[in-house]
C-alpha cells in the first residue's frame, strides 16, 4: 500500500512536471528553436558593378544583362574656350551579363584609343554571417583590352602588341548598413608600352569604398596607387588616378556622377595612363549610367 | 517493478498523446504580389517555418525576409535593402503572424472548412492586428491549411518614394499554403 501511494505521488509529480514543461514552451519559443539557421549574405555592399571607375565585388546575377553608358567629360582646366570641359567627351559602352550567380562577362567599347575590352569576374568568397560566417567579399577579375587606334606604326604591323591584360584581386567589407571599403591589387600586362624606358608590368593598388547619404544615394571614393619604378625618367608624367562620386539608385537604374582626374573608363587607361593632375585641376566631371534587364524566367 | 512498468507506459502514452496535437512545418510556401500594369513584382518562399495548436487553436508563422526569391535579383536586392530593411535589427529580419482561430474547427474531421484566424502580423518593425480567412483540411498525418490576404505597406512604415509609387500596388497580395506534419518533440 505504502508502495502504492509513492507511485500515485510519483505519477501525478511527473504529469504536473510534465504539463508545466510543455505549457511554459509555447508556440513562439518552439518557432525559435525550429526556425531554420540560414545564412545571411551581406548584399548590395555597392550600388554598381563599379565604384567609379574600377570594378566592384558586385556582379550581375545569373540571367541579368547590364547596358552602361559612362561618359567624362573634358578637363577642367581646359578654360572657358572649351567650356571648362564640356565641349569634349570620352564614352565607354558596355554589355554585362550574369552566366550564373558568381560569374559574369562583360565586353566594352571605348573612344578612348579606339578600345575593345572582353573581361570575366569571379566571385569567390561572400560575406556573409548566421550559419556560414565569412568577413569578406573576395572575387578575381580577369580583363583584356585592344586598342583600335591606327596611327601606331607599330600597333599597325603586329596585332599583339595592341593587347593589355589587367588581373585584379577584389577585397571587400560591408562593415555597415552605410560604409562599405574595397582593396583591389592590380596587375597589369602591357604587350607595347608607348616608350623604352615605361615597364611593360605595372603594379598598382586600389583603395575604394561608399558611404551611404540615405537610403538611395551613396558617396563614392577610389584612389589606385601605381607603383612606377623610374617615373621621373618617363617623357609623360602619370597621376595616380583619384575619383569621387555620388551613386543615385531610382528602381532598375543607377546613375553615378564623378569628379575624376582620369579620362579612360577600363583599368589599363585609367590605372595606367592618367594624366590629369587634381593640383591643377586637371580633373573631369563624368557619370555612368547603368541599366538592368533581366532575362530570368521563374 | 510491475509498478515501474505502468508509469512508463503511462508517461510514454502521455508524452506522446501530448505532442500529437502540435503540427507544424519548416518549408510553407508564402508569396505576396504587388504588380501593377507598369511592372511585375511577384515573389516567393518555401522556407516559412509555421506551427498549430490543435488544442488552443493557436497557430504562429515566420519567415525571414531574405528568403523570398524574385525574378529580377535587382529587385530582390532593393527589396531587402530599401523597403523591409532586413539587415537592420532581428525584427526587421522576418514577418510573423501570431494568431487564434475563433470559427469553430473540428480536428477530427478530416473535411476542408473555412475558419477565420484573428491575430497579430509583424513586419519591419511594426505589428498590427489582423483578420484572415483560411482553408484549413485537418487530418491525421498532414494538416492542409492555405490563406490570401492583403496588407498596405504604409501600415507597416514601409516607405515608398513617389518616384516609383505608380510601380507598386497600393495593397500587396499575400498568399500562404503550409503542409503541416505532425510535430515530435
Amino acid at each position: 500500500m505504502k508502495i502504492r501511494l509513492n507511485t500515485i505521488t510519483f505519477i501525478l509529480g511527473f504529469l504536473i512536471l510534465n504539463s508545466l514543461v510543455v505549457k511554459s514552451q509555447d508556440l513562439d519559443a518552439l518557432l525559435e528553436k525550429e526556425a531554420k539557421p540560414l545564412t545571411t549574405y551581406a548584399t548590395a555592399t555597392f550600388k554598381s558593378t563599379r565604384i567609379v571607375n574600377g570594378h566592384s565585388i558586385e556582379r550581375m546575377k545569373k540571367k541579368q544583362l547590364e547596358f552602361r553608358v559612362s561618359h567624362r567629360f573634358g578637363e577642367l582646366n581646359s578654360g572657358s574656350y572649351n567650356f571648362w570641359g564640356l565641349d569634349q567627351g570620352t564614352i565607354h559602352l558596355a554589355l554585362e551579363y550574369g552566366l550564373t550567380d558568381w560569374l559574369e562577362v562583360g565586353i566594352g567599347r571605348s573612344t578612348y584609343e579606339k578600345t575593345v575590352d572582353g573581361y570575366a569576374k569571379a566571385s569567390i568568397l561572400r560575406q556573409s554571417s548566421g550559419a556560414k560566417n565569412m568577413p569578406i567579399h573576395l572575387s578575381y577579375l580577369s580583363s583584356t583590352e585592344i586598342i583600335g587606334y591606327n596611327t601606331n606604326q607599330a600597333m599597325n604591323d603586329n596585332f599583339s602588341s595592341r593587347m593589355s591584360f589587367i588581373q585584379q584581386i577584389l577585397i571587400a567589407r560591408k562593415f555597415n548598413e552605410s560604409l562599405s571599403l574595397q582593396l583591389t591589387p592590380t596587375f597589369i600586362h602591357r604587350n607595347l608600352v608607348p616608350t623604352e624606358v615605361e615597364n611593360n608590368d605595372l603594379f598598382a593598388c586600389g583603395i575604394g569604398g561608399r558611404y551611404k547619404l540615405s537610403k538611395r544615394i551613396s558617396f563614392n571614393f577610389e584612389y589606385y596607387y601605381v607603383y612606377r619604378a623610374n617615373a621621373s625618367s618617363l617623357p609623360t608624367t602619370y597621376y595616380n588616378p583619384l575619383s569621387v562620386g555620388i551613386d543615385i539608385e531610382t528602381g532598375g537604374h543607377v546613375f553615378q556622377i564623378m569628379l575624376t582626374n582620369s579620362q579612360a573608363m577600363r583599368e589599363g587607361g585609367f590605372i595606367g595612363k592618367t594624366t590629369g593632375d587634381w593640383a591643377n585641376s586637371g580633373i573631369r566631371l563624368g557619370f555612368n549610367i547603368s541599366r538592368v534587364f533581366s532575362f530570368s524566367k521563374h | 517493478m510491475k509498478e515501474l512498468y505502468l508509469i512508463a507506459v503511462f508517461c510514454l502514452v502521455f508524452i506522446s498523446a501530448g505532442a500529437q496535437n502540435r503540427y507544424f512545418t519548416k518549408d510553407a510556401k508564402i508569396n505576396f504580389n504587388s504588380s501593377t500594369p507598369i511592372e511585375d513584382i511577384i515573389a516567393e518562399s518555401n522556407q516559412a517555418t509555421t506551427f498549430i495548436d490543435l488544442d488552443k487553436n493557436e497557430l504562429v508563422f515566420s519567415v525571414l525576409t531574405t528568403s523570398f526569391k524574385f525574378r529580377r535579383a535587382l529587385m530582390e536586392e532593393h527589396f531587402n535593402e530599401n523597403y523591409m530593411e532586413s539587415a537592420k535589427n532581428k525584427d526587421f529580419s522576418k514577418a510573423k503572424f501570431s494568431g487564434k482561430i475563433t470559427s469553430p474547427i473540428d480536428w477530427k474531421s478530416e473535411k476542408a472548412v473555412v475558419v477565420e484566424v484573428k491575430g497579430d502580423l509583424s513586419m519591419h518593425g511594426v505589428t498590427k492586428p489582423i483578420t484572415i480567412k483560411a482553408n484549413i483540411t485537418p487530418g491525421k498525418t498532414k494538416i492542409l491549411a492555405n490563406a490570401e490576404f492583403k496588407v498596405t505597406p504604409e501600415d507597416f512604415s514601409i516607405n515608398i518614394p513617389s518616384a516609383v509609387r505608380d510601380k507598386i500596388a497600393k495593397e500587396v497580395t499575400i498568399k500562404v499554403d503550409a503542409i503541416y506534419a505532425p510535430y515530435q518533440q
